[in-house]
């Protein structure tokens, strides 16, 4: 016998279900003390391993190349450069944006890390590998400790 | 617990429960989006369907003979369509059954909740449904003990398996 094809579960008898999967991620003992830091006094820590030379922005408990524990903590200045950049048009839900956002990664100055974050106060089409540009924070009383109490990067 | 010779025990910080919850700890909490719907498919709709007419079909492979309940459009063992519709009993016999003193989420409870695969009569052996039995002392089930349905009120009933509400001993006649 032949079945009828039917590719739309809502034609047959059906369940429709909600997956509780909460989370909480916990960015570690480095994290935490770089979102404080961010979040209390609008600073972005770093840690250099000097034998390396190499600066971890976001910060690391330890080097990634020689192993040895990073102990020194340092503040980094929040300006740096686009170092790769892409141009958003859909949001999360797969609905257009009335303008496209420009997201890019942006190497801090003087670390050998980054952050990926929004480009504002620039045309989409002017963004640019290489371009200066530094982190607009929010106002204190809106921050919350994570990555969004910078509010975007904006050109130098 | 020791690693190796050389190190006795993990490296590093342990995360304790109170850390993670404690208002300074920096923790970032999110619900995901994960939405799902399960279809029954051909033969399981149907099946849903007919419970709301009091009645439960079945699908008969005319290769090995034997009758699927619930119904399967493809036979599992001779790897063809199955061939045709039909009802069979809403009385059966305990193939295999457990007495839980956990409810679904794992809470002990006093009265426990008495689950049973039950062979259904017209179809064919070890062909069970899995569902709850009650009006029956715990200590009195055994496998083989026969069973009738409990229906539910006919305008209680959305075509789901708890369209029947459990199954009972059934009476001697």
């Amino acid at each position: 016998m032949a079945f009828d094809k039917n590719t739309d579960p809502l034609k047959l008898h059906h369940v429709v279900g909600d997956m509780e999967c909460d989370y909480i991620y916990t960015p570690g003992v480095a994290g935490d003390k770089f979102f404080k830091a961010l979040r209390d006094e609008g600073k972005l820590l770093a840690t250099p391993c000097e034998a390396c030379k190499i600066t971890y922005l976001p910060p690391r408990m330890y080097c990634e190349r020689c192993f040895s524990e990073l102990d020194k903590w340092i503040e980094a200045k929040p300006s740096g450069t686009v170092d790769t950049f892409t141009l958003v048009h859909e949001d999360r839900d797969g609905n257009k944006l009335p303008e496209p956002v420009p997201v890019a990664f942006i190497r801090i100055d003087r670390t050998d890390g980054g952050l990926i974050h929004q480009l504002r106060g620039v045309d989409s089409k002017a963004v640019k590998i290489g371009m200066k540009v530094k982190a607009v924070l929010k106002d204190k009383s809106r921050r919350s400790g994570g990555l969004t109490d910078i509010d975007h990067f904006a050109p130098a | 617990m020791t690693m190796s010779e050389k190190m006795k025990e993990v490296p590093g910080i342990y995360l304790r429960d109170a850390e993670l919850k404690a208002e300074d700890a920096i923790t970032f909490k999110w619900r995901p989006n994960a939405k799902y719907i399960w279809a029954g498919g051909i033969a399981y709709s149907r099946f849903l369907e007919e419970l709301k007419n009091g009645r439960i079909i079945a699908r008969h492979c005319s290769e090995c003979d034997r009758i699927l309940v619930p119904p399967r459009m493809f036979c599992d063992q001779c790897f063809r369509a199955t061939d045709e519709w039909v009802y069979v009993k809403d009385t059966g016999t305990i193939n295999t059954y457990s007495v839980s003193y956990l409810d679904a989420d794992a809470n002990r409870i006093k009265d426990p909740i008495l689950v049973a695969v039950i062979d259904l009569d017209g179809a064919s052996e070890g062909v069970g449904i899995l569902h709850y039995v009650d009006n029956v002392d715990p200590k009195d089930l055994y496998v083989g003990m026969k069973l009738k349905a409990v229906w539910k009120p006919e305008k209680e009933r959305k075509g789901s398996v708890t369209d029947i509400a459990y199954f009972e001993p059934m009476k001697e006649d």
